[in-house]
């Protein structure tokens, strides 16, 4: 967590970010990306992708295969270029290279041409719960047999209309943030990507698995365009339904990659519906966005990896900068890094909308 | 997977799939807006013109339905004008001190969220933007949500708005025409790019098709820019869902484009010589989701037994009709084929 070095904005010096530290221009000379009108948010997925599909030996029959479904999620798309796309919206200048880069759906489609994939192409928003349900509907189109193999993530990248708005809403903090602490100022924003490879498990024989993913659900809050409701409804029937869906029961949950933003709002209503949840045996939970920041629609992505690294490692994180719980509460998160017995994980996240999406990762 | 549709609504350029075409202006089509019936005027105010629009077709049904599992929204841009009046005021000011009423309104899950608000509806929300497959996606999740739950109603549906900015991005980019082309003669120009247009469309489906005005049969979508791919894919579609018989009537997406007409007319190529082939975008204009609104078409039709005069390209050898195959790309990247029929199977 920094300051901004690779955008330009007035906020760049006056909070910190969780910003990829190399320049939009390394990452294109990097990737070898030189299509007109690529931008950072592109890039981020490229990098993200290359991972995934290195580490899943996904080969390029495979990935080309009507059989291969990529669900890519964000909330910002090609808006991180947001002068450019000042000056092409108001018709100033005779338009840039990015004029079909600015959109949701465009890194998604950057990714479908460079690697000509070939099965259902689909890019969700929910807000900052997308890449949450980008995973849910690749596990989903499996179940369907609508594909065979599904390459599920998301990404955002910093950029002045996403630090605008939450600061309009004054919900970013000048500090780094300090999840489900009582004296905690608000969220700071992030960038990242990351992208999972689904298989059925009778495909997988032989592969390297990570995790198994068994359990999802995506629930709405229905209370209030931009914050959650008291009893957290959104919250606590997305954890529920999650937990149904794949079988387990309440006690078998080892620790919650929490959404944790460091809001108010959201810390005291994921307590809440936790509470509400598992009533005295609330599991183990932490935020890792005191180590990223928010990084919106590729929140669920990155902290899905984050679960299946607690699995892989028998290991739990800590949720940094927490001093003092919430008084009305009085819940801790994990506050120093322990190595432990991780079964299953479960992963929140929510979004302005009221839309609210759980994850169950388990150990294989 | 079954998904029959039980009711729909929607907002458009037109009063109704009927003889009378209202004509464009400066190559805009936009939609005839309702009275809004049933949404608090302070609420009114708040919305940006794709929430209105979606709000307003959607609210009718929900009168009339049972309560709904779930909303499953296809849209590009959701509120495209939000989005760029905030970016607007972000370079104008300066970043300095903004208010978030815009931010708020431009998130394109606002159109679900505010659905879901207004149902008090706690059940799955989700909205797809995949640019020119929006709605076919939101479909095929509605789809597989009907196959996972049987016995579910959902509330799917699609929407854009034509925003100031937006059309300027894509008019930069060459999507829109550079010469004033009137919706009445948009079939007759050969020249590039489309006019514009703008529309909502709301259908109640379940997977029961007792009482249902159709079913979508099938749902395929396509990345290619190769139209012998596509018409690959499109034989095969059909053959696996109508066993070699052929629709009595094609919908195409043609929209004045002379650069993706080829497109089109293969499709036709591939029909009987007794399929008719009609087409919408002078109706509805050019837009993302415009797919939308030939669904809503095809069960009109389906349901009279008629259209109008101005839609047909080549008039369809039977009078009465039980499959419409839906053939629409995006940019000619983006395609679909969607199989609307309502002949029900057991």
């Amino acid at each position: 967590m920094s300051r901004l070095d690779m955008l330009n904005s007035n906020f760049a010096d006056k909070m910190p970010f969780g910003e990829v530290k190399i320049s939009t221009e390394a990452l294109k000379k990097k990737l070898h990306a030189n299509e007109h009108g690529v931008t950072r948010t592109n890039l981020l997925a490229l990098h993200a992708l290359k991972e995934a599909l290195q580490s899943g030996s996904l080969s390029n029959e495979e990935l080309e295969s009507s059989d291969t479904a990529l669900i890519g999620a964000s909330t910002v798309g090609g808006m991180c270029l947001a002068d450019e796309m000042y000056k092409d919206a108001n018709l100033n200048l005779g338009g840039s290279e990015y004029l079909s880069s600015y959109d949701f759906a465009a890194p998604t489609l950057y990714l479908q041409k460079r690697f000509k994939i070939n099965g259902v192409v689909n890019t969700i928003n929910t807000a900052c719960s997308s890449s949450a349900n980008a995973i849910m509907y690749g596990a989903r189109l499996l179940n369907q047999g609508l594909a065979k193999r599904a390459i599920v993530g998301g990404v955002d990248s910093l950029s002045k209309f996403t630090i605008n708005g939450f600061n309009s809403l004054q919900i970013l903090s000048n500090q780094i943030c300090k999840p489900f602490d009582e004296n905690r100022k608000g969220l700071n924003l992030g960038e990242g990507a990351a992208f999972l490879i689904l298989e059925k498990e009778e495909d997988c024989v032989g592969k390297k698995i990570y995790a198994e993913l068994s359990g999802y659900c995506n629930s709405n809050d229905a209370f209030h365009p931009s914050s959650l409701s008291e009893q957290g409804d959104g919250p606590y029937f997305s954890m529920l339904g999650a937990i149904q869906s794949s079988g387990i029961t309440l006690k078998d949950i080892d620790f919650i990659n929490a959404h944790g933003t460091g809001t108010e709002n959201n810390d005291t209503v994921e307590i809440a519906a936790m509470l509400r949840l598992f009533v005295n045996d609330v599991p183990d939970f932490a935020s890792t966005k005191s180590n990223t920041g928010h990084t919106l629609g590729a929140a669920g992505a990155i902290e899905a990896v984050y679960s299946i690294l607690n699995l892989n490692h028998q290991e739990v994180y800590a949720g940094l900068n927490f001093n003092t719980p919430i008084v009305s509460n009085g819940l801790s998160p994990v506050k120093a890094y322990e190595q432990k017995e991780i079964r299953h994980v479960l992963s929140n996240s929510f979004g302005f909308g009221g839309n609210c999406s759980s994850l169950i990762f388990s150990r294989v | 997977m079954r998904l029959y549709i039980h009711d729909i609504s929607s907002v458009s350029p037109q009063a109704d799939f009927s003889e009378q075409l209202n004509a464009s202006v400066e190559n805009k089509l936009k939609v005839i807006e309702t009275s809004y019936e049933g949404i608090p005027a302070n609420a009114l105010r708040r919305m940006g013109k794709a929430v209105k629009m979606s709000v307003g077709s959607a609210l009718p049904l929900l009168k009339k339905a049972d309560p709904l599992s779930g909303i499953i929204i296809g849209t590009a841009n959701g509120g495209m004008e939000d989005c760029i009046k905030f970016m607007n005021q972000i370079i104008q000011f300066d970043e300095g001190l903004l208010t978030p009423a815009n931010f708020v309104q431009s998130t394109p899950n606002g159109i679900a969220a505010q659905l879901g608000l207004s149902q008090k509806n706690n059940g799955y929300n989700i909205t797809h933007v995949h640019r020119g497959l929006s709605f076919e996606n939101a479909a095929i999740d509605a789809m597989m949500l009907l196959s996972e739950f049987p016995n579910n109603t959902y509330l799917l549906g699609a929407a854009d708005e034509i925003s100031t900015y937006n059309y300027n991005v894509d008019y930069l980019d060459g999507w829109y025409k550079k010469e004033n082309v009137s919706n009445k003669e948009l079939y007759n120009v050969d020249s590039p790019a489309s006019i514009a247009g703008e529309g909502a469309v709301m259908l109640l489906v379940s997977a029961d098709k007792k009482n249902a005005l159709a079913e979508i049969k099938a749902i395929q979508t396509l990345h290619s820019e190769d139209v012998d791919y596509v018409m690959q894919e499109l034989k095969t579609f059909l053959a696996k869902h109508l066993n070699g018989e052929m629709p009595e009537i094609l919908i195409t997406g043609e929209n004045g484009d002379n650069r993706f007409l080829k497109f089109y007319e293969s499709a036709e190529n591939l029909m009987a010589e007794k399929t008719g082939v009609l087409r919408f975008k002078h109706m509805t204009g050019e837009y993302p989701t415009a797919a939308s609104q030939a669904v809503s078409f095809a069960c009109k039709v389906l349901q009279t037994n008629t259209f109008p005069q101005h839609s047909i390209k080549k008039k369809p050898a039977q009078s009465s009709f039980k499959t419409i195959l839906i053939y629409n790309n995006y940019k000619g990247l983006q395609h679909s084929f969607m199989l609307v029929s309502n002949r029900f199977e057991n």
